[in-house]
């Protein structure tokens, strides 16, 4: 991939704006192919004596290494001096459109799908030794063809360096496993599968599974439906740096939350959901379980759902009124809100 | 570091052919001879690590900044930037891409500054005429001609692997990495891939210390002739080393070298 100039693509539509950057809808002139050109910010005139955005660099430096049918393509970077924009492939909708669309109907086959794309994805992700640090549905994209690819690395991270800290200040709250909200530094893959069974649980419910609106208010959401972890359920938790006492409450069993779903789903999910961290399963596990071999089979690409108005061009410049309503909506939801498209 | 190297871009787009790498450098050779642009690079590359341990930066990211040196320059004549300003640029970037956390444009200009001055001022007399905003300005055109590879993988791992396969010999250890240090400042990163290079300076480590590793070294599933390779290129390094004074040659090279015009980018776009 060789960087290119900037002449290159001509603007269609504004798509997002977050922290970071800014989202576009655009044409590669050279070759017609619709693309997302993410323009990161300037920033403060500290963050332009860093030079090159960080975050940036991040999804360049591991974008440019991967390659997998569940992992978004970056195509190109372009800009001049400090500003820079990363090229995409354009994907049409993501996980939360998709939820939030009242007229899609999401089947167990559906369900299933979305799943095992996520998984797969996740999977080579953790065999690169990358960990995402930021799944939630609005990172995971789907395109016409129903194929699902995991977006946004901006915070994604080399993991497995035994000696290197994290922060915990990641994962956008409602999908952050409860050691990032007891203030881990060092964990590691299972903080996204932590954030797969969120959006799994998404993926029944229709609506956000753990929606804290503080950190404590988090980790008490999370205590009152798998209990409240002792140190034998989960050796070294009263050692973690922000760890605090919670009032015991007792695992609510998940068949009893999700009372439609099949028991090799809540198998799943209670894997995914093991508050200890070691225990919680890996993406390869997750894929080997009976569930994503039982009936129904997973449905095709080309049959999952897809929101209306989709192939519609929006006018130019203007943006895209539902999404803008979107990220208000999560705008106004304190801590940490990242960019995504 | 981490990844599968055979799937890299580090493999795929950048072990490069020596022929290219000739080819490439014509223009350069007009005015230095083959052996007085590996003089040059070896300077260079004593800067990039005086500057480097300046800033106190793991060896890992300095041996990174130095590979960026060569692979900008593999394609890009010595006019192009001036390699004065890239030197720095390539630390700015590899401490943010191996997460070192940054060091700002404006200390890293400052001590250029000093570096220059203090240390290297046989070669530079002059002030050192670059700021911040140069770095800043020279760090998109050198992630460009990169094409946006940033990971690089080092030979340091494999050789700790390879080492504890031998066995425990601290003292083989140590040298081997001494002279995977040296082997920067050839264009060995540019050609092999970095568990052939390790392998190299393991053997050049045996024939100091007088070890013998025969039947070890015939069970390894490498290319024995590229191990020769970079072997014999790692001697020839030490022999120009040995005869090259820095504090009276350099100088006069760094004359010779085609002059970059003042803050003009190169021809980024191929």
């Amino acid at each position: 991939m060789a960087p290119s100039s900037y002449k290159k693509y001509e603007k269609i539509s504004f798509l997002g704006e977050g922290q970071f950057a800014m989202v576009y809808k655009a044409r590669n002139i050279e070759t017609d192919d619709i693309v997302a050109v993410k323009k990161i910010k300037l920033g403060s005139k500290e963050e332009a004596r860093d030079g090159i955005n960080r975050t940036a660099l991040r999804e360049i430096k591991l974008l440019q290494e991967l390659s997998h049918e569940n992992v978004i393509g970056l195509l190109d970077v372009f800009g001049h001096k400090s500003n820079v924009s990363l090229v995409f492939e354009f994907i049409d909708t993501d996980l939360e459109i998709i939820i939030k669309d009242q007229k899609i109907v999401l089947t167990p086959g559906n369900i299933k799908s979305y799943l095992i794309q996520t998984l797969k994805g996740l999977e080579y992700l953790h065999r690169s030794w990358i960990m995402h640090r930021d799944l939630k549905p609005n990172n995971l994209l789907v395109n016409s063809a129903g194929i699902l690819k995991v977006g946004d690395f901006g915070l994604a991270k080399f993991y497995g360096s035994p000696s290197r800290i994290n922060t915990h200040q990641v994962v956008t709250r409602w999908y952050r496993a409860p050691e990032l909200l007891f203030g881990a530094r060092h964990y590691a893959t299972g903080v996204d599968i932590w954030a797969v069974g969120c959006i799994l649980a998404e993926l029944l419910l229709r609506v956000p599974f753990l929606p804290g609106d503080s950190d404590l208010n988090q980790l008490d959401r999370i205590f009152s439906v798998f209990g409240t972890p002792s140190e034998e359920l989960w050796p070294g938790v009263k050692l973690l740096p922000d760890y605090i006492q919670f009032k015991p409450y007792p695992a609510i069993p998940l068949k009893e939350i999700f009372t439609a779903c099949s028991d090799d789903l809540i198998e799943v999910a209670d894997k995914m959901f093991s508050l200890y961290p070691m225990k919680r399963c890996t993406a390869t596990e997750a894929l080997k379980m009976p569930y994503f071999s039982n009936r129904p089979p997973p449905t095709e690409g080309s049959k999952l759902p897809m929101p209306v108005k989709q192939s519609e061009e929006e006018p130019s410049g203007k943006p895209n009124l539902k999404r803008k309503l979107l990220d208000q909506i999560s705008d106004s939801i304190p801590g940490k809100k990242r960019l995504q498209f | 570091m981490a990844g599968n190297f055979w799937k890299s871009s580090h493999f795929q787009q950048w072990i490069l052919d020596k022929q290219d790498l000739v080819r490439e450098r014509q223009e350069d050779l007009k005015h230095l001879t083959e052996e007085e642009y590996m003089k040059v690079q070896i300077f260079f590359s004593n800067f990039i690590q005086v500057l480097g341990e300046q800033h106190k930066l793991r060896q890992q990211v300095i041996a990174t900044a130095t590979v960026y040196f060569k692979r900008f320059y593999a394609r890009n004549s010595l006019k192009s930037i001036d390699p004065f300003l890239l030197a720095p640029t390539c630390i700015f970037l590899a401490s943010k891409v191996e997460e070192f956390g940054v060091i700002s444009a404006n200390r890293l200009a400052a001590s250029c500054t000093n570096v220059v001055k203090n240390k290297f001022s046989y070669a530079y007399p002059q002030d050192y005429p670059y700021h911040s905003k140069h770095i800043l300005e020279c760090e998109f055109y050198l992630l460009e001609n990169l094409d946006c590879c940033l990971i690089v993988f080092q030979p340091y791992r494999p050789l700790l692997l390879l080492i504890q396969d031998i066995g425990q010999e601290e003292q083989l250890q140590a040298l081997s990495w001494r002279i995977i240090n040296d082997s920067l400042r050839t264009d060995l990163s540019l050609l092999y891939a970095p568990h052939q290079i390790a392998i190299g300076a393991l053997q050049i480590a045996c024939v100091i210390l007088q070890k013998e590793l025969k039947s070890w070294f015939a069970e390894l599933n490498v290319d024995m002739d590229k191990i020769q390779e970079i072997a014999r290129a790692i001697v020839n390094l030490f022999e120009l080393w040995k005869g090259f004074d820095e504090k009276k040659e350099i100088a006069g090279l760094l004359e010779k070298l085609p002059k970059a015009k003042p803050n003009v980018a190169p021809n980024a776009t191929r």
